[in-house]
């Protein structure tokens, strides 16, 4: 809806939006129109509200063009602006005109001629500067400053007489809604809010005022204007449709400066130029580019595409195939369809609804399958598939995109990683089966020992009894009542002395049972024992660590030989005897650095080896040919010279806590058992860490043991199995020692209490292994 | 001292390079790095084996690529013919934005072209490397052959699709190399050996793609681009390999009229010889004749002289030859060159001897070649009418690759030979429940019968396959079947296996075996063989008198026996799984579980089949 209206003389006119105003009234449409003076009285801006009476227009916002005020015959002038334009160009007028031109955002071709003007002036101007003798000042800024001199401005430009101009701009007048003024004027100066009556007031005005209904609200200025009788000439032109200027002739004839019609006379009568009759280098060089290359072949003249045919025998029986590279890998295969893919499955590939559910419910990436298994009575009820093209795009995104890595399938059979071991039938003899049980006990049976001689087995348990048994038949034949718990029991491994001893809490006592051995053996034994009393009583040590009590009577007719009391008040949990049967350890492990003493039982005397102990001790042994002693800690074993008296080696075996130990009948292997089901093999030649370390048992260890003849090894545990291994030791040092799983003795012992299998131990002769479990029995396997 | 080396110099560090460095060596943008280097030469990522030495110590997500695949690309030339395009593009705008018309014309005239035929040659230096990779091209082009033409893709690409599936379609028929076809919910799955590669490919039915918003058909394009390029030359190479003249003729009337396959018309190169030398007049052709029973005359008296010769010698090798004896008259090509022959017979008897240390015989190889060919030829007697509402193409396809005749009916395309009253119809595919008016001389089927019968490789009954019958399960012939898979239950299946009951309970090379160590023991064959009889009597008595009672007693104590047996097994393997170390036995367990897994789906199948 929008128009241009131009001067009558646009070379004159001028675009500029800062003075644009737009203009609405009554259904007319909203014009638009850029003016701009080019006379040297000043003009300023005015941006107007036409107060038209009526309210509701009131309350319009209008805009209007700019308007000359202030001259008399504005309008007039921007008519004849053209007229004017002679003394625009003068020079001699139009400082602020130039200004304007300056400030100006845009430039026509018309402008380029001002321009020159303008240059003109500023050239006029330095001129008369340099004239003028220079002055200097010290500025606010320590420099010096230029005085320069007064301007003289032409008489017209003065605007003195003019009312005082606001100089806020083209700017929303109710950002001054607050203040008191409503601008400044140019001399920096508070223009003040001319007074404002009520609305009262207002009407009051407008009645009274003949000229109020053509009178319009400056918003500069905040004051009504008068319109003049052009301006009001001018709105009801538009009102009227009509344009804005009176005299404008829309339908002028144009006026043709190049005619259609060609003229006989040219317009110049300058001579024709040599160089239109002499050939051109340049084309002369442009032709020779292109005669070069159609020459050379780059350039084809009227060439006709012919047309290779598109296919053609790319492949020839010569060709070799690339080598095999490690970087390039061939895209794998689509998947070919599987039975329940069929448009008709057998019905067992259907999906049940709980499977169709579990399908839905998984992200589509988790899917085995991306499809449900559908069965279709026959081909015509067959549907599209709808996801044909997706499949087929997730295909090329991973031919594509998707990193490939070569990956070796393991294919083995999975028996072949099972290792070939010798037949255990080879192996024999070992136990196999269960043959008696020993049932006499009220509660776990802790510890048991069989006499050097394989005849005889003494057990001791929870109830507070040790117990004599014939392997044999089972019967038992002897019971001694203990104070306390039993925790260890152990023959003394000479046949010439039939003895053993026991522990029970911070007492260990030997007990001869008189009842199954010869008199002479039982005398010999007695004096064995019960020789050092003498001995121990003539020295007297300083601090003692164990006395060494006489029975009372009624353990003397019991067969206690001797109780050896420790002075620390900690349970002895083991009794470990030398070869020769004149030595045995007891081992407490909450006793600090007493936790091992050695007592020599002929002297009755009791050494403490260690000042120091590392860690809790497990168990102790001695090494049956050297002079060596096994102490094992939580994590370690370590092996002290007796002789020396020196550490010779530490064994790591890579356990958490280690439950057992047992030294092989040759002395240079041991096996530790270990609360966290791991069975390790040390081989002392070997090094110092596990030869061979197994797991198989699903709970703790209790105890591991060699066979005294045999080759064989066992270990018991807390789920109720006891583990025959057949262990060959071979004298050569260069062949490792063999280990072959034989037997698992299974469904012997119960678990109670989440305890199985305590305590273990090989017939010295037979193959044939004893176990005493937390089911109150003992067990004989052959 | 050897040099230090330096990290980062050599391996891994500077095997690899990831995508951002890729693009800055190659100066492309992102889409024509996609474009080029991996769609259409596949210079596919990799995962290096240890991703902190191939990326500066960092294990962030990356995308690899060999170094040596970009060094390569870089002098790519259709990677320059893409820069080139940019350019034109650009010349274009500006010429066509000043409205600088004729400029514009002549740019449009000389817009650069480029080829996909050195990136095959390159990507696929034999042919059989191409023929690998067949696979998904062959998938893409049949989806995009049944595509709608809608503003994605124009109507050329498609048709261009067609175009080559049907020749390829057509190759298959020539060669009859299908061998397996496939109904699933998806679509269609074929699979033909083509040179020796095994090419599967599925086809979609033939409806209307629903063509899905959120996929890139950028990204498909160029592969399509590249696939078309790839059918092209591996159709020229299949069709001069087999003497057709490619590209076949287009009769633009039939397939105007929706004839499918048989708008093609394939040409023999030799036909086309014929034709031209058929333009002679018919003299030349007598004199031509005349001349060729002369020197056919002349070859037979010489084959003639040599005969005698060659007899003498055949005598001398003894009876090795004779089977060869009669072959020799009948091809007397052969016999022309003497030495060729006594180099064959000798190497022969060589190649009998040798090949049986294997275990196949010359029989054996005769036998599957001889199954091979009564295979592709399964259709040769029988003459197809197909309904209207059967898959023609796909039934059109089979039957003629098989040997069939088929005919439709007129309203489902051109190009039916006969029409559905034709008395010579033994088939007549039709997939609704009943029909009004039925011809005697036919059988009746649905069209499942066809697929089954290709996939069991022979004629299968026809009863169960009756209009209206709810039909047997349709199996998939690409499961191979491994050792405690769930095998379904089909009625090619339970014939076979019928057939084995009947046969004896160990086959032909067992017996041959047997006789060989009765041989070696000294036992004379016809002794051998009469201690079989008397045995296979005795068995058979004896299996007379076995009551069932009693049958199972034995069957019993066998088994207490077999268990016991069992058991000590599995105790020993147990005691040795002992002995495992911690790795073998993870990757035992593993494979044990995988296995249990299969089972367990295996068990489900037939837990849900008995209930």
């Amino acid at each position: 809806m929008s128009m241009k209206i131009t001067g009558e003389n646009e070379k004159n006119t001028k675009k500029r939006n800062k003075n644009t105003t737009n203009f609405t009234s009554k259904g007319s449409p909203i014009t638009k129109q850029s003016h701009e003076e080019n006379n040297s009285e000043q003009n300023f801006l005015t941006n107007l509200k036409i107060d038209m009476l009526s309210d509701e227009e009131n309350e319009e916002e209008i805009d209007f063009f700019k308007l000359r005020s202030g001259n008399e015959d504005s309008i007039h002038d921007i008519v004849n602006s053209g007229e004017e334009n002679d003394n625009f160009n003068n020079g001699t007028s139009g400082e602020s005109d130039n200004d304007e031109y300056i400030a100006g955002d845009s430039l026509d071709d018309d402008d380029l001629n001002s321009r020159d003007h303008v240059e003109n002036f500023f050239n006029d101007i330095s001129s008369e500067s340099e004239k003028t003798q220079e002055q200097y000042v010290i500025g606010a800024d320590g420099h010096p400053r230029k005085i320069l001199p007064e301007i003289d401005p032409v008489y017209d430009s003065d605007s003195s007489t003019e009312n005082p101009t606001n100089t806020i701009g083209n700017i929303p007048m109710e950002w001054y809604d607050d203040y008191p003024h409503i601008g400044y004027n140019i001399d920096g100066k508070k223009i003040l809010k001319p007074a404002k009556g009520d609305e009262l007031d207002k009407f009051l005005e407008n009645m009274e005022d003949p000229d109020s209904w053509i009178s319009v609200k400056d918003n500069l200025t905040q004051q009504n204007v008068k319109l003049t009788d052009e301006e009001l000439e001018i709105i009801h032109r538009i009102q009227m449709g009509s344009y804005p200027k009176q005299d404008y002739d829309p339908y002028e004839p144009t006026v043709e400066w190049f005619t259609s019609k060609t003229e006989v006379m040219p317009l110049n009568a300058t001579p024709e130029p040599k160089r239109r009759f002499i050939p051109s280098k340049w084309e002369a060089k442009r032709i020779m580019k292109l005669v070069r290359a159609i020459r050379q072949g780059h350039i084809v003249p009227g060439k006709t595409q012919v047309q290779k045919p598109r296919f053609y025998n790319l492949w020839n029986d010569t060709d070799q195939p690339y080598e095999d590279h490690p970087m390039r890998i061939a895209a794998p295969k689509m998947k070919l369809p599987d039975h329940d893919e069929s448009y008709h499955p057998p019905a067992e590939y259907l999906l049940t609804d709980k499977e169709k559910e579990k399908w839905e419910e998984m992200d589509p990436e988790d899917r085995e399958k991306n499809y449900i298994p559908q069965k279709y009575s026959c081909l015509r009820a067959v549907p599209a598939y709808n996801r044909f093209i997706q499949e087929r795009f997730d295909r090329c995104l991973d031919l594509y995109l998707a990193p490939r890595v070569r990956r070796n399938k393991l294919n083995i059979d999975p028996e072949s990683l099972i290792p070939k071991l010798p037949n255990p039938k080879d192996l024999q003899p070992f136990p196999t089966s269960l043959t008696l049980s020993y049932d006499a006990h009220t509660s776990r049976v802790r510890c048991i020992s069989i006499d050097p001689t394989g005849l005889w087995l003494i057990s001791g348990s929870d109830d507070k009894t040790i117990k004599l048994w014939e392997i044999i038949t089972g019967r038992c034949i002897k019971t001694w009542e203990m104070d306390d718990i039993v925790h260890s029991v152990t023959w003394c491994p000479i046949k010439e002395v039939c003895a053993f001893a026991f522990s029970c809490s911070n007492k260990v006592g030997i007990i001869s049972p008189t009842c199954i051995c010869e008199e002479e053996i039982a005398i010999s034994t007695t004096r064995y024992v019960t020789a050092g009393f003498d001995n121990s009583q003539k020295n007297e040590q300083k601090s003692k660590l164990v006395d060494w009590l006489k029975p009372t009577n009624q353990q003397n007719v019991n067969g206690i030989l001797v109780i050896i009391q420790h002075v620390h008040d900690k349970t002895i949990k083991q009794i470990a005897w030398h070869k020769k049967g004149d030595y045995f350890s007891t081992t407490a492990p909450d006793a600090g650095n007493q936790g091992i003493l050695i007592h020599h039982l002929t002297k009755h005397q009791t050494q403490q080896p260690f000042r120091k102990t590392r860690g809790i001790i497990q168990s102790a042994m001695f090494h049956p040919i050297k002079p060596l002693f096994f102490v094992s800690t939580q994590r370690y074993v370590r092996i002290y010279n007796l002789m020396k008296q020196e550490l010779t080696k530490t064994l790591q075996s890579g356990v958490k806590w280690i439950s057992s130990l047992d030294i092989h009948p040759m002395g240079d292997n041991i096996i530790i058992g270990s609360y966290d089901k791991k069975l390790c093999w040390f081989d002392l030649d070997l090094s110092s860490k596990p030869y061979k370390t197994l797991r198989y048992h699903t709970k703790a260890i209790r105890n591991v043991t060699y066979h005294k003849r045999l080759p064989l090894f066992a270990s018991c545990s807390d789920d109720g199995l006891i583990q025959i291994f057949h262990g060959m030791v071979y004298n050569d040092l260069l062949q490792n020692p063999l280990i072959v799983p034989v037997k698992i003795l299974k469904d012997g012992h119960q678990v109670v209490d989440s305890l199985g299998v305590l305590d273990c131990e090989f017939h010295p002769t037979q193959p044939w292994i004893i176990s005493s479990g937390a089911d109150h029995t003992i067990k004989l396997w052959t | 001292m050897g040099k230090l080396k330096q990290k980062g110099k050599a391996g891994a560090a500077t095997n690899y390079i990831n995508r951002n460095q890729a693009l800055k060596k190659l100066q492309v943008s992102l889409a024509d790095f996609r474009y080029t280097a991996l769609i259409l030469y596949f210079e596919y990522s990799l995962e290096p084996k240890n991703k902190k030495k191939a990326n500066k110590g960092s294990t962030a997500p990356t995308t690899f690529y060999y170094t040596k695949d970009i060094q390569y690309l870089a002098h790519e030339p259709v990677l320059q013919k893409f820069r080139e395009h940019k350019i034109f593009l650009k010349k274009l705008t500006k010429a066509l934005s000043k409205r600088e018309l004729s400029i514009a014309k002549n740019l449009e005239k000389n817009r650069p072209v480029y080829t996909l035929d050195h990136i095959l040659k390159e990507r696929y230096p034999t042919f059989t490397d191409a023929l690998r990779d067949l696979d998904d091209a062959l998938c893409m082009l049949f989806l995009f052959s049944t595509f709608p033409a809608t503003d994605r893709i124009n109507s050329e690409t498609v048709t261009n699709c067609q175009r080559l599936c049907a020749e390829f379609q057509h190759y298959i028929i020539k060669t009859r190399s299908l061998r397996k076809v496939f109904l699933s919910i998806k679509g269609i799955y074929y699979q033909a050996e083509v040179k020796g590669q095994i090419i599967n490919w599925l086809a979609p039915y033939q409806f209307s793609q629903q063509v899905p918003d959120d996929v890139d058909f950028r990204v498909m394009f160029t592969f399509l681009e590249f696939y078309q390029t790839l059918l092209g030359f591996i159709n020229f190479k299949l069709y001069s390999d087999v003497n057709l003249v490619y590209p076949p003729k287009l009769d633009t009337s039939k397939d105007e009229g929706a004839a499918g396959l048989g708008a093609l018309i394939i040409e023999t190169t030799n036909s086309l010889a014929t034709l031209s030398t058929s333009s002679h007049n018919n003299e030349d052709i007598n004199n031509n004749a005349i001349k060729e029973e002369m020197v056919r005359k002349l070859e037979s008296e010489k084959r003639l002289k040599t005969l005698s010769e060659k007899l003498a010698t055949i005598k001398d090798q003894g009876n090795k030859t004779s089977e060869i004896q009669p072959d020799t008259t009948k091809e007397p090509e052969v016999m022309n060159n003497e030495k060729i022959m006594d180099e064959f017979t000798s190497s022969d008897s060589k190649y009998q001897q040798d090949v049986s240390s294997k275990t196949y015989t010359y029989s054996d190889i005769q036998n599957a070649s001889i199954a091979l060919t009564e295979f592709e030829n399964l259709f040769s007697n029988c003459i197809f009418y197909l309904s209207r509402e059967v898959p023609r193409y796909s039934l059109e396809f089979i039957i003629r690759t098989f040997g069939g005749q088929v005919s439709w009916d007129e309203t489902c395309g051109v190009g039916s030979s006969f029409n559905e009253s034709d008395d010579r119809i033994t088939h007549h595919i039709i997939d609704r429940p009943a029909t009004g008016h039925r011809f005697l001389s036919r059988v009746y089927i649905q069209p499942q019968w066809v697929y089954d019968c290709v996939n069991a490789r022979k004629l299968l009954k026809t009863e169960p396959y009756q209009p209206g019958k709810t039909l047997p399960p349709h199996l998939s012939p690409f499961v191979e079947h491994k050792e405690g898979d769930y095998i379904p239950e089909f009625e090619g299946n339970m014939e076979e296996t019928e057939l084995r009951n009947e046969q004896e309970p160990y086959n032909e090379d067992i017996i041959h075996q047997m006789e060989l160590e009765a041989e070696a023991t000294g036992i004379s064959f016809s002794i051998y063989q009469e201690q079989q009889d008397q045995l296979a009597k005795k068995q058979k008595i004896r299996n007379t008198n076995n009551t069932k009672v009693q049958q199972p007693s034995i069957q019993t104590i066998t088994g207490k026996k077999r268990a016991v047996k069992e058991i000590e097994e599995k105790e020993v393997k147990e005691l040795a799984k002992i002995m495992m170390t911690k790795k073998q036995k993870t990757l035992y367990n593993k494979m044990q579980y995988g296995k249990k897994k299969q089972q367990e789906k295996a068990e489900n199948l037939q837990q849900e089949k008995t209930s």
